[in-house]
């Protein structure tokens, strides 16, 4: 088949490989219909995510349809339509049971900080992801959902990941009602997180970001105020003082660890590598947000360390959680959403492309040109 | 400025009304698991890294360990993952396996081209020195 495959920092490239096979009892095949790039693929392709190996194939936000069987699968059937979650879980674990299917202990060998993912890497359990013709998928009866006759597979494609991760990002907010949210990012996640907030009963919504095109995206998709933070001296200072002089109550990171905005962040953690990238926004979610408030993490962080104020955490009496989203929990529930018309999920795909030209949309994505929200790759 | 929310705004006030809260819910197998997991079984070497007790029933089995990048990951691995040297050798890791890709790739096309460039000096050493 034809896959994506990387091939070191920055290199990413479109080739034949072997198909997938049914390697365990719970798997099926799927012949992928619809595969988006990642904000969180951006940290594969520039080398930031340990034991990524050459050849690996990236894509973790996909619909398929079922072309193959395991021998214990009972609740899908070759030709059904499905929208799988990033995370590879298997329902019956400790944490499972508990809903916290993101840190099933039951697909990943080679670490114990995530569950299996799908394309991302050794240290997420060495799977080859779905920016490919086909792509195996464990535990089928428990992550897959079948999409609704009626519904076609760009609607339900983001369910795999960022709109759950969005929602997830306001909902570890813990917004009762009247609350200020800013949010940082204004890139796929970082809209979910906003509609989400409004959708929670925010009383206000402030986007934060650098490019400009982005943020006047937000203001369209998601009816929220926006700031350019190059355009304020100190945009820790400039939030207190938007609210009140205390600050937001809620700061949410839809950045991660690749956030400009910090020389001094960038070089140690992206140039020279002494820690796992640049955690500036998650500093300015600490310093900004008012003292007793929420800080929700939903960018991505890497092993082992980063720098960062948890004593002004701690001082200030924060809130701070945060998690890889728990996929499966959230996709009846925005399933629902998707239905009644709040959220227009297709609304942000800026671009799409075919599988062979995936080189080109990951330059795009990555460097934010042509106005580039959200790109969707269409395997032949 | 005060904006317009988007329609549907406050639906999920009601905290009873988001799927993720609470954080944990009352422990339940989720519809379609199945209890045991027949171990999946490969041939691929796949490592665990030594903080984890016991090998998972289901793994990826893209990309096995080879070469010197190989040997790398193999060391990082007898490191658990809270240890800064486990993520470091990777890293180290991740930087060789590219080389050596470049490397073999290299030597496909430039074993040939010296193969001939090296035939073509003698081959000129000849008629020079006759
Ligand atoms: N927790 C999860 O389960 C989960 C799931 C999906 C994605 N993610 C992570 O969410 C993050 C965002 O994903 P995305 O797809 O929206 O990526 P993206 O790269 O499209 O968006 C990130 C945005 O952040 C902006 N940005 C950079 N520095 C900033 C700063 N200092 N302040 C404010 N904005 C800044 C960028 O300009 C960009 O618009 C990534 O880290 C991704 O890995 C997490
Ligand atoms: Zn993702
Ligand atoms: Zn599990």
């Amino acid at each position: 088949m034809r896959a994506l495959t990387y091939q070191g920092p920055f290199r990413v490239r479109v080739e034949d490989k072997p198909d997938p096979i049914i390697e365990h009892p719970q798997d099926v095949i799927l012949r992928v219909t619809r595969s988006a790039i990642c904000g969180s693929d951006l940290h594969l392709l520039h080398g930031m995510v340990p034991d990524t190996r050459v050849g690996h194939t990236f894509g973790h936000e996909f619909t398929g349809e079922v072309v193959e069987l395991g021998s214990e699968v009972t609740q899908l059937r070759k030709g059904d339509r499905v929208v799988v979650p990033f995370n590879i879980s298997c329902g019956g674990c400790f944490y499972c049971q508990r809903g916290l299917t993101a840190l099933c202990e039951n697909s990943n060998p080679e670490s114990d900080i995530a569950c299996g993912v799908y394309g991302y890497s050794h240290t997420t359990g060495g799977y080859d992801g779905a920016q490919a013709e086909y792509v195996r998928v464990p535990f089928a009866d428990v992550g897959p959902m079948k999409i609704p006759d009626g519904m076609d597979d760009e609607e339900a494609l983001f369910l795999g990941d960022i709109l759950p991760t969005g929602y997830m990002g306001a909902e570890m907010g813990e917004i009762k009602g009247g609350e200020s949210v800013v949010v940082f990012g204004a890139g796929p996640v970082g809209l979910f997180a906003m509609r989400s907030a409004w959708l929670m009963g925010a009383r206000r919504v402030v986007a934060v970001d650098c490019v400009k095109y982005r943020l006047d995206f937000a203001e369209r998709y998601a009816k929220v105020e926006t700031l350019d933070f190059r355009e304020v001296d100190d945009v820790v200072l400039f939030l207190k003082d938007l609210f009140d002089g205390r600050g937001p109550d809620v700061c949410i990171d839809a950045v991660g660890m690749e956030a400009s905005g910090s020389r001094a962040q960038r070089m140690l953690g992206l140039g020279l590598k002494l820690q796992a990238g640049a955690p500036t926004v998650l500093t300015w979610c600490i310093e900004a947000v008012r003292k007793g408030g929420n800080v929700s993490i939903v960018g991505v962080y890497g092993p082992p360390w980063n720098l960062m104020p948890i004593g002004t955490a701690m001082n200030k009496g924060l809130t701070l959680r945060m998690n890889q989203c728990n996929v499966r929990r959230y996709m009846p529930h925005l399933m629902g959403h998707i239905r009644d018309g709040l959220i227009d999920t297709k609304g942000i795909i800026t671009h799409r492309f075919p599988l062979e030209q995936a080189t080109e949309a990951y330059h795009l994505f990555a460097n934010k040109q042509d106005g580039c929200v959200k790109c969707v790759l269409t395997p032949q | 400025m005060q904006h317009t929310p988007i329609p549907g705004a406050a639906a999920d006030l009601d905290f009873a009304s988001r799927p993720g809260v609470p954080m944990e819910h009352s422990p339940q197998p989720l519809p379609g698991a199945r209890v045991p997991i027949l171990p999946q079984r490969s041939d691929v070497l796949v490592f665990k890294h030594v903080g984890r007790a016991r090998f998972p029933p289901v793994f990826g089995t893209a990309q096995p360990p080879r070469g010197l990048s190989g040997l790398l990951r193999k060391q990082a691995y007898r490191f658990p993952d809270h240890l800064a040297r486990h993520w470091l050798t990777l890293m180290f890791a991740d930087r060789v396996d590219v080389w050596e890709h470049r490397l073999r790739g290299g030597l496909s096309w430039g074993l040939p081209v010296l193969g001939v460039l090296s035939l073509s000096a003698w081959g000129l050493r000849k008629l020079t020195t006759r």
